[in-house]
């Protein structure tokens, strides 16, 4: 009876790597794709919604950007971090949808109203983490992303100029002029 | 609170990532292996000409078919355009013209498939 109820010792799953389940996703396995969208969905969320600064907005950008990728993943270049490519696409997607703003409304909003901010939130309000990242939310765009993808997301210089399309050099003075801007909303 | 770089680096290492909503993988599923692989997707002019072409093509099917000597009349009003020199006249020309291009026009339809659509197995 005791033999029966016996239950293995979980063994841990083997970790599979991203070129790898690209192939399997290729070869018509829909759950490796799951699995690259469990993997990133996170970071691309993030990354959107800093971007965007509209929650709303950056679920749909998240999801447009895996649509975009599984469309075009035939053509995803063995080798290449999928990271990198995935956050390109979201970022491309991104860029899109403010273009569509500015001309809708004449400029992205100036002041961003949290609106997942609820009693817990407003009450940390004065936190470390809420205060940054307020500060990161009044950034310009354009440093606000760099700040995203190489803080939030450990993203390297040249990565950041892969997904941004920008030379490295700017990479590295958008940094520093965000750290800047960052310290100085801060020490406020 | 003064931020100096190795305290601004650390609270921005330390900044937590936001969860997702919880159906965004869900959601992302459904619209790309989950989802259903479209059929054609031509343009709205493209399916009302091959409707059009198609429509007259059975009409013209139906009045041969329903002509009695049919296949004897045909032959001689091709007798009668031969013998006419009839390939020379400009209005014949146009109308051979517009159905070389017809054809070639949709020897040139393209019936665009997704590119995961080939390589992926639908579930």
């Amino acid at each position: 009876m005791g033999a029966a109820l016996a239950v293995d010792p979980p063994v841990a799953a083997p970790v599979v790597d991203d070129q790898a389940l690209i192939a399997a996703a290729l070869a018509g396995h829909g759950e490796a794709f799951g699995e690259l969208v469990a993997r990133y969905q996170r970071a691309v969320y993030n990354l959107a919604v800093r971007t965007l600064r509209d929650r709303t907005e950056a679920e749909d950008a998240t999801q447009e950007a895996f649509m975009r990728a599984y469309r075009a993943l035939g053509s995803f270049r063995p080798g290449a971090k999928f990271s990198t490519w995935i956050f390109t696409i979201c970022y491309r997607a991104c860029c899109d949808r403010l273009a569509k703003r500015k001309r809708m409304s004449g400029d992205e909003p100036a002041d961003w109203a949290d609106p997942a901010a609820g009693p817990e939130a407003l009450a940390e309000r004065n936190d470390e983490a809420r205060r940054l990242r307020a500060a990161i939310d009044q950034l310009p765009e354009k440093y606000r992303t760099v700040v995203t993808l190489y803080h939030l997301q450990g993203k390297q210089y040249e990565e950041i100029a892969t997904v941004l399309n920008l030379p490295l050099g700017t990479v590295k003075t958008h940094l520093f002029r965000a750290k800047e801007q960052l310290r100085k909303a801060l020490t406020l | 609170m003064m931020y100096d770089d190795d305290a601004l680096d650390r609270a921005l290492a330390a900044l937590p990532l936001e969860e997702p909503p919880a159906g965004l993988h869900a959601r992302i599923m459904a619209a790309t292996v989950d989802a259903p692989v479209p059929a054609a997707a031509l343009p709205g002019w493209e399916l009302w000409l091959i409707a059009i072409l198609s429509s007259l093509a059975l009409w013209l099917a139906w009045l041969f078919v329903t002509t009695p000597h049919a296949v004897e009349r045909l032959t001689f009003a091709i007798d009668r355009i031969v013998e006419a020199g009839g390939l020379s006249s400009a209005s014949t020309l146009l109308w051979v013209a517009i159905g070389v291009s017809a054809a070639w026009w949709v020897t040139q339809i393209s019936v665009p498939q997704p590119q995961h659509a080939q390589k992926i197995r639908p579930r």
